[in-house]
């Protein structure tokens, strides 16, 4: 046998090699290459009108982050001059020459309304985001446990009738009190009971998925409780989470702005306050774009981060890949 | 079906029960006591000793604890007889410090506190406060008194047992004439002639227990009585079931006819009147109206009660709401992803994301431009002052019921039934509305109770932009007035919509569903 071989000028070992029955090659599947991630994004570009809403996306966030570390804004600096007070646009800005500063008038104290938007944007913005990342977290990881776990159900839904009975507007306010109305005894107040109603949306969703037969099967094959919930039970709910985060972001600034209204937000400047400090200004004749801006502004926030975010829990869904 | 409702009800009385426990943890124990004097224009005039007993008196106005200054005691032990005046007036008088104290006055102080003391108060002393020369300063007297924090359990215990209040005929204490019920068939507050059945009482609380009159709903009972909770500061002494069901507005006046004969035009409600221990004696108006204490009497007002309006506006903007949503909702599912589904889903979108005082403020706007009344006159009522609020509670019921009849009405569109039907040559339009809607609208029909229920608790910023004088607003003015029984009887209030409008949408959707029962033997 072996001279066979010689006369190719290799030894046999050269030639072939002994391969055995690999059992993890046999299972490999052949398919197109799938990333998640780059599907999203190739369903959320796929539509033209959502470069537009990233756009202004953008640039809500670059105002309300990026252009306050890069102005000098005092509410107070023109406390003393009468004539600056109370301008709308045009007068504002023939009295300051056209800027930034001037295009949306000046308010009771003289400052420029379009700084004072984007100076209470940040904190009501950050408000927003801060509850929504924590009520989101703990309002997931509850959910699924809550879903799979049967036994703690029942004890979770009792609770859940009981506090769903507390008026928001209470528990908020006694907080507020009790710890004065600070950015982050509001973000208490916000996250307290919020994340069961999340935990209870959640556990719905997962009760629904919890019982499909791959579910079942991996239940079968022994993965634990927390792999299944991870990579069974998960991926599948993002975009059903994203779509509630895209409501959820919008509702708290929402929130904060009603808060304000009735004499419940916060004492700092937020977009809730700049909007219940210019109530009185409504009424008054020629001073109703004071009220107006504010509140104009701040609907196309709630507006652009809804969208943009409904858009992309479209996207997130794995069905819409295809 | 009744079995399951009636176990419903009991978990839900129980939760409620729970929800006013936290509440009361809330406010009682975890809210600064200190805070109620933050607006308090009297605080800040007194000083040294008065100052703190003010703190305990109007923490007891405001039901955080329990407080008996010494000489509210030595006031009661003379009133019962155990002593007699001339001790009370010698005991009273506290020296500077306790060693400055007569003898008499060590005596029932050490009584005193035993008493209370045994009873689970802190009895605390304040010495004088002196100014130089031994003067005392002003309000630096001293001061004994004994206190005691009410512990939750026995809070909420009496709350509850006080909640339902039967009128009985041992009520009234020193009373003419015999104790007992009686019926006529002609009312005597109408004049006696007229038939009108009425059922009275004597030694009651109330004079009429049962009676009819021309107002809404013509038939009314003073037998029981609910009671949220006595408002110290929204509406003085008034028990806030009360001050949510009397009327408002203008005196209405008519002839009255007196139970003594004598004729008044008077606003004069007699069928109101309750017992006033004495009344008559002490004026000289009353004796020449009644002929018995029963003399405390409301007034006729020509509006409705806070909770009228709430409920006018919440009951007709949830009708617009379904009269709107709904068609607007077929049209979008029949025409989907045309222009009517583009449009209406960008009206749901705003709704859903823009901050409700945004589009409430912006309809007042454009209404007030258009000529119409944007606020609640109660002098000068109009229908047309009900248009912009109730427009302005419906607008985020249309987006919401938008929203979900479109998508439950295009998830049943690929139902096998609908491709059935379709084949059996029914036309478009009957199959959207005799089984599309038919079927989409269960889900909907369970949330009817409750978008009457958030229209009704929903309504603060409406209520407050259009000066409705509504129960919107009282939760909030009675957290900003720090009126803690209020605010624990508002809550039990809403509490108590919120779980009778989730049961009887489940109700109303297993009585339109056939296919939904709650019986547990259909299995």
């Amino acid at each position: 046998m072996n001279n066979e071989f010689e006369k190719y000028g290799l030894s046999e070992e050269e030639l072939f090699a002994r391969i055995d029955n690999r059992s993890a090659s046999s299972e490999k599947i052949t398919a197109p290459r799938y990333s998640y991630w780059k599907s999203v994004f190739r369903v959320f570009f796929r539509k033209k009108i959502n470069y537009f809403i990233l756009g202004l996306l953008a640039v809500v966030l670059l105002l309300t982050y990026v252009y306050p570390l890069f102005v000098n804004y005092d509410p107070y600096a023109n406390l003393t001059e009468e004539a600056m007070k109370h301008l709308n646009p045009s007068k504002a800005i023939d009295a300051m020459g056209f800027s930034l500063h001037s295009i949306l008038g000046t308010g009771a104290q003289g400052q420029s309304t379009f700084d004072a938007i984007w100076f209470g944007s940040r904190i009501s913005v950050s408000l927003a985001l801060v509850c929504a990342a924590i009520n989101m977290t703990l309002g997931v990881a509850v959910g699924c446990l809550w879903g799979f776990v049967k036994k703690i159900d029942m004890f979770m839904i009792e609770a859940y009738n009981i506090i769903a009975n507390v008026p928001m507007v209470l528990l908020i306010s006694v907080m507020v009190m009790i710890f004065s109305a600070t950015f982050w005894s509001m973000v208490l107040a916000m996250c307290l009971t919020e994340w069961l109603f999340i935990a209870f949306f959640i556990r719905t969703q997962v009760i629904i998925i919890r019982d499909r037969e791959y579910n079942l099967a991996s239940k079968c094959l022994g993965t634990p409780v927390s792999r299944i919930l991870t990579r069974n039970v998960l991926p599948f709910m993002t975009s059903v989470i994203v779509t509630y985060l895209a409501a959820e972001i919008p509702s708290y600034i929402s929130y904060e702005v009603f808060l304000s209204y009735i004499g419940m937000g916060l004492t700092e400047d937020s977009l809730g306050k700049i909007i219940q400090a210019a109530q009185s200004a409504m009424i008054t004749p020629g001073w109703e774009f004071e009220f107006w801006a504010p509140v104009a502004v701040s609907a196309i926030i709630t507006v652009v981060l809804y969208v943009a975010g409904q858009n992309l829990g479209d996207a997130a869904d794995p069905r819409t890949h295809m | 079906m009744t079995k399951y409702v009636i176990r419903r009800l009991i978990h839900g009385l129980i939760s409620v029960a729970i929800v006013v426990a936290i509440v009361m943890i809330l406010i009682y124990g975890l809210m600064d006591r200190q805070l109620i004097f933050a607006k308090d224009p009297t605080f800040s005039k007194i000083g040294n000793n008065k100052k703190v007993l003010y703190m305990y008196d109007r923490w007891e106005d405001y039901g955080y604890l329990h407080y008996v200054p010494y000489a509210d005691y030595l006031q009661k032990l003379a009133e019962s007889g155990t002593i007699d005046e001339d001790t009370r007036s010698r005991a009273v008088l506290l020296g500077k410090t306790q060693a400055q104290d007569s003898d008499l006055t060590k005596e029932y102080i050490e009584k005193f506190t035993e008493k209370y003391a045994k009873e689970g108060y802190t009895v605390e002393r304040l010495d004088a406060v002196t100014v130089g020369g031994g003067k005392i300063a002003d309000g630096g007297q001293p001061a004994l008194f004994a206190y005691k924090d009410i512990p939750l359990l026995s809070r909420l215990g009496n709350y509850f047992s006080q909640l339902v209040s039967v009128d009985n005929i041992h009520y009234a204490k020193n009373v003419e004439g015999k104790r007992g019920y009686s019926f006529t068939w002609h009312d005597p507050a109408k004049g006696g002639k007229k038939f009108s059945p009425a059922l009275m009482g004597n030694g009651t609380k109330h004079r009429y227990l049962l009676f009819f009159d021309g107002r809404f709903p013509y038939m009314h009972q003073n037998l029981i009585k609910i009671q949220l909770g006595k408002s110290y500061s929204v509406n003085q002494g008034i028990d806030v079931a009360d001050t949510m069901i009397e009327p408002q507005g203008g005196y209405v006046k008519s002839n009255i006819t007196y139970p003594s004969g004598y004729r008044e035009v008077s606003a004069d409600d007699l069928h109101s009147a309750t017992y006033v221990a004495g009344s008559r004696k002490s004026s000289r108006l009353l004796r020449a109206r009644f002929t018995d204490d029963y003399t405390n009497t409301a007034t006729v007002k020509n509006q409705k009660s806070r909770m009228g309006f709430s409920f006018v506006n919440g009951i007709l903007s949830s009708i617009l709401a379904y009269l709107i949503a709904v068609p607007a909702a077929i049209l979008m599912a029949r025409k989907k992803d045309k222009l009517a589904d583009k449009i209406g889903t960008i009206y749901i979108v705003v709704i859903i994301s823009v901050p409700s005082l945004a589009y409430i403020f912006l309809v007042r706007a454009i209404g007030g431009a258009l000529g119409m009344p944007t606020t609640f006159d109660l002098d000068k009522a109009t229908m047309a002052m009900y248009v912009l609020p109730i427009i302005s509670l419906a607008l985020p019921g249309i987006g919401g019921i938008m929203r979900w009849l479109r998508r439950y009405m295009i998830d049943q569109m690929n139902m096998d039934y609908v491709k059935f039907a379709r084949s059996e040559g029914l036309s478009e339009s009957e199959i959207y509305r005799k089984h599309i809607l038919k079927n989409a609208s269960i889900p909907i029909i369970q949330g009817i109770p409750g978008t009457i229920l958030a229209a009704l608790v929903g309504a603060i910023i409406t209520e407050r932009c259009y000066v409705v004088p509504g129960t919107g607003g009282m939760l909030v003015e009675a957290l900003d007035k720090h009126d803690n029984s209020v605010v624990v009887g508002v809550v039990l209030f809403y509490a108590i919509i919120s779980v009778i409008s989730y049961i009887l949408g489940d109700v109303l959707m297993a009585t339109v569903d056939p296919r939904i029962s709650f019986a547990e033997k259909d299995r």
